[in-house]
Order: C-alpha cells, then structure tokens, then sequence
C-alpha cells in the first residue's frame, strides 16, 4: 500500500520536474512538423504585423505582396508620432494613465478583501467568494445600456473616472481571486506572531503579508493593467472626446478616418502589443491561474 | 439568525468581524454599483423607451420592446448567427487547444519558450490582432489571399470579411485562433498530472496509442473538456469586440445590442436584448456551477 503511494508519487514527480513523457506516439518528424505549423498558425500575424509596420507605403500597396521583407523602414513610426494627423502618443499616454491608475485601484481594493476572505470570519464571507466567481462570468455587454445611464446621471461621460470606475471593478474579481488562493498557502504561524508581538491585523497586512507576496501582487498588478489595456466596448461608449481617447479606440479611429494608412495602423498594433508582451515574460507562470479564473475577453 | 451570534460572541471576536466586513467591503459597493444595480436597472429600463436627453425620465411601454424583438426577423437572424458563431468557435478552440496541449505533453528542446510563443494570440490587444487579420485577408493587398490565388485555390475578387456568406466562418477561425491558447493551457496542466505509470501499465497491457489515448487521457481530461467548452461558450456567446472588430458583416446579439444601443439610440430595445443574453448566460453559470459544485467556485 505504502509501496504504491510512493511509487505514484514519484512518478508523478518525475513528470512534473521533467513536464514531459517519453512515447512514440507520433515520429520524430510528424512531430517536428506539427509543431512547426503550430508556431506558424500562431505567429504569422505578428509577423505580418512587424513587417508591414517596416516596409514603405509603395510597396505595401504594390500588386505583390510578399511575406519576405524587402526594404526596411521606420517612416511608418515617425509619420506616426511626428505628423498632426494621428494623436498616436496621446492615446498611448492615456491607455498607460488609465491601466496604471486602474491596476493599482484594484491591486489596493483586491489585497484588504482577500485578506479579509482568508483570515478573518465574518456573516455571508462565502456567499460574497461565490458571488465574485459568478461576476467574472458576466460580460460586459450585459450591462453597458444601464451603465451608460449611470455614467450619463452621474455627469461623468467623456472622463477617465468612467475608466478607473468601470474597469477597477472589471479587474477586480481576477484580482482577489489571484490573491485570496495566495494568501491560503500562506502559513497562518507567521501572522499570528506578528499579532503576539503586537501588530494589529492592519498593520499585519501591510508589513508581514504584502513582503510576503510581492510576486503575486505584481503578477496581479499586470493582469489587472493587461485587461484595461486591452479594453473596447466601454471606452468605445464613454469617450468622445479625441484627447482622452485610449488605444483601442484610437487605432480603430485611425483605420475608420483616413483611407490606405495600413502601414501607421501596424506600427500602431505592433507599439500597443509590445508592452503586453514583455510583461507577459513575467506573467507567463501565472497564466494557469490568471486564466482558469476566467479567460477575460479583452 | 441565531447563527450571527457566533461571530459576536467576544469582544475580540467582534473585533474581527468588524473588521473583515470593513476590509471586504470596497469590493462589495464597487461590484454592486458596477454590476449588480445595473443588471437590475437593465430590467426596468428594457420595459421602457429612453429619451435622448439623460435628464428625462424614461417612459414606461410595458412589453412593446420584446413584442418588437420577437417579431424582428432581424433578431431571429442575429440569434442564429449568435448560435453557429458560439459553437462554432467553442468546437474548434476546444479541439484545436487539445490537439496542440498533445502535442506539447512531451519533453523537446525549446518547450518552455514555444509554450509561450503558442500563448500569444490569446493574450495581445485584441485591436492589434483584428487589424492585422483584416490587413492579411484584404483581397487587394492582403498576403493571404495573394498565396492562395497564386495555388489556384482561391479568386481573390471580394474580401472573405466582406461578404457574409464568408465572413461568418472567417470570424470563427479567428475566434479559434485567438482562444485556442486558452484551453491549450488547462488541458497542458491537466495532462502534466495524469501519472506516468498508468501509461506504462497500459504499454505492458500491450496498449497502442490510440487505445492509450481512448482509455486514459480521454477519461481523465473529462472535467477539463468540460469546464473548457462551458467557459468558452458563455464567453462566445457574449463575445463582441473580438466579432465586431473584425468585420461588421456578422450581426450577432451583443453586436446588435451595442447598434440599437449606441448607434440608433434606442437604449430600451437595446436594454432588452441584453437582458435575453444575461438570462442564457445566467443560465449557463448555474449550469456550470451545479455541474462542478461550488467548490470549483
């Protein structure tokens, strides 16, 4: 009996270190092949994306495209950062403003509720976890009509307020669910000889278990930014004007207002996917947990 | 509520309580302002029609904006349409992310940096990844079309995203492109766990792969297969920006809700269309939480 456990254990340790298991299900080659054509499937349009966004408008809009660059250019980046007619650095300005102020409204609001979920009793603690849960669910076309009204009652439409408001609360269910399964295998000793050496339960929180998880909170911080950053329908709805515009809409403008401005409209993509993609480095760990939490459309 | 009493008992543990309702307490107002009022304001609203000017009260008109949906072949189409595009994508993420999750289940050089290479489209802006498609299909300077024309296999005269008959089945190809990513990575966690030793009990029975796969993997990614497609297909079903930014050629509910909404101003019709998605949505949560109990939750 014993015996059989250590040997499941084991084993299951092995494929967990080595993340792998040996079999010929598929030759060498049938293997090499699939996965080259899934690399491929899943990178040609960001190929595609850098190239077009280095190549000049004559051969963009030439009759033969080729997936092979040709001349290399940056004109496409400093027509889009020098010329009046696109407010590329505005927008990128206010998406940064917007998902920064975001993540850390929800990294704040995120850290006391979890802690509260995990270490303290209180009537309807379950009910609120479960409610969270189900709020991930929803979409956001569930409540954009009555949201609108509200942001319109309020007098808050065409404000970065609307933003920090409506995506706070969008990040949030993410974030405390991150954070509440950290804080569980956290060991509880720690804490509770902080509180013997007379640290309140706040004071607890901010010098014992924040240290205590940095990692977590900034893998929390970035998802929390990567959804705001990514954000369409309610800045689509409450922005107007052109100033505060953030990204998505911006490069949406750009490709609805001007005709042929492909090569702007790359670069752009490429500029706004950039950020997402180095802080991914980071995340890729978290993904697992980032991602079962609920797989945020945005 | 006798039971409260428990959490008052002493001064110290009323202390606690006190305490964890104050710190739990922002999430609860935020949500509840920013989801919970409104999912119930939407009820009132879609019994009403919404004047222009936010100063003025809505007017009651009873049951006038669903009498409108259900007799608007336009909403029968955009149902449809909501229904082929949701199983269309769920089915082909969900196959195409367990395919690949096989084949990652093995060790080979570069796996670490291919797994998060494969990840990519699931986690870039989906504006970036919109237009690019968009650029790589356009029938006059796209690359796509070009090759394809050039094999013969193809008459690159319209747009795939142009016409509709078209642009559905390229909206869920996209779709599959960029959530495959998504069921990749649970299924990949979850055949990571799947101990070594049952196949090699299985080899000494003299399983082939095929068997291996029918009678091992199968059974024990059941849970995942399902959370995955119940997942996918709330999240397709409600799906707007990924549809909407590619093409405007594929009329599905949400995208119908945000034009009588916010292009025609009719915010009650528009307030009643997302209440029917709220209701097949809350539909499948319940079904989800009943399926894997409350404890997945």
């Amino acid at each position: 009996m014993i015996g059989q456990i250590t040997a499941q254990v084991r084993s299951s340790l092995r494929v967990l270190r080595t993340g792998y298991r040996k079999d010929s299900r598929l030759g060498k080659l049938g293997f090499s092949l699939a996965l080259g054509l899934t690399l491929l499937v899943s990178l040609l349009p960001f190929y595609v994306m850098l190239l077009t966004s280095l190549t000049p408008d004559g051969q963009i809009y030439s009759n033969t495209p080729s997936l092979l660059p040709n001349t290399i250019t940056f004109s496409q980046y400093t027509v889009l950062f020098g010329s009046e007619t696109f407010a590329f650095g505005a927008y990128f300005l206010n998406s940064a403003i917007v998902a920064t102020v975001t993540a850390s409204f929800s990294l704040v609001v995120g850290v006391v509720g979890a802690y509260s979920f995990t270490r303290l009793e209180f009537p309807g603690n379950g009910l609120v976890r479960r409610g969270v849960v189900v709020v991930y669910m929803l979409s956001s076309i569930t409540v954009i009509v009555p949201l609108f009204q509200l942001i319109a009652t309020l007098g808050i439409v065409d404000t970065r307020l609307s933003l920090f408001i409506t995506y706070t609360v969008s990040t949030l269910p993410l974030t405390l669910y991150m954070l509440w399964n950290y804080f569980e295998s956290l060991p509880i000793e720690i804490e509770e000889a902080a509180l013997l050496d007379g640290y309140s339960r706040v004071e607890t929180i901010y010098q014992v278990v924040v240290p205590l998880s940095l990692p977590i909170l900034v893998a929390a911080f970035l998802f929390a930014f990567k959804i705001a950053w990514n954000e369409y329908i309610f800045a689509s709805v409450f922005l107007k004007s052109q100033a505060k515009l953030t990204l998505p809409i911006g490069i949406e403008q750009m490709n609805a207002n001007f005709q042929n401005v492909w090569g702007q409209v790359m670069a752009a993509s490429f500029l706004t996917t950039l950020p997402i993609v180095v802080m991914f480095l980071y995340l890729e760990q978290y993904m697992v947990e980032g991602l079962t939490a609920g797989g945020v459309e945005g | 509520m006798a039971g409260l009493e428990r959490y008052f008992e002493s001064p110290a543990q009323r202390r606690e309580t006190l305490l964890g309702i104050a710190l739990i307490l922002p999430s609860v107002v935020l949500i509840s302002g920013v989801v919970l009022y409104p999912i119930v304001y939407n009820v009132y609203l879609s019994f009403t029609t919404v004047p222009l000017n936010p100063n003025q009260a809505p007017t009651w008109v009873g049951l006038s904006n669903y009498v409108d949906l259900v007799t608007s072949p336009r909403f029968w189409q955009a149902f449809r349409t909501t229904l082929v595009f949701t199983v269309g994508s769920t089915v082909l993420s969900t196959l195409v992310g367990l395919g690949v999750a096989l084949l990652f289940d093995r060790e080979f050089r570069g796996r670490r940096l291919a797994r998060g290479l494969v990840l990519l489209p699931h986690v870039t802006p989906i504006i970036a990844v919109a237009f690019v498609w968009q650029f790589m299909l356009s029938p006059l300077w796209g690359t796509i079309p070009n090759i394809l024309a050039e094999w013969g296999l193809y008459s690159a005269e319209a747009g795939l995203l142009s016409r509709r008959s078209t642009a559905l089945p390229t909206v869920i190809v996209f779709s599959a492109w960029r959530n495959f990513p998504f069921a990749f990575l649970l299924f990949v966690a979850r055949l990571q766990a799947i101990p070594e030793s049952m196949y090699e009990a299985a080899r000494i029975d003299g399983a082939g792969a095929v068997a291996q796969f029918k009678d091992i993997t199968l059974p024990e990614l059941k849970g995942t297969i399902a959370i995955v497609v119940l997942l996918r297909f709330i999240w397709e079903f409600n799906a707007f920006a990924q549809v909407w930014l590619l093409t405007k050629q594929v009329l599905t509910l949400p995208i119908f809700a945000y034009q009588t909404a916010f292009a025609n101003f009719e915010q009650g019709l528009g307030a009643a269309i997302s209440l029917l998605l709220f209701v097949v949505q809350a539909m499948f949560v319940v079904g989800f939480v009943t399926l894997f109990g409350e404890d997945k939750v």
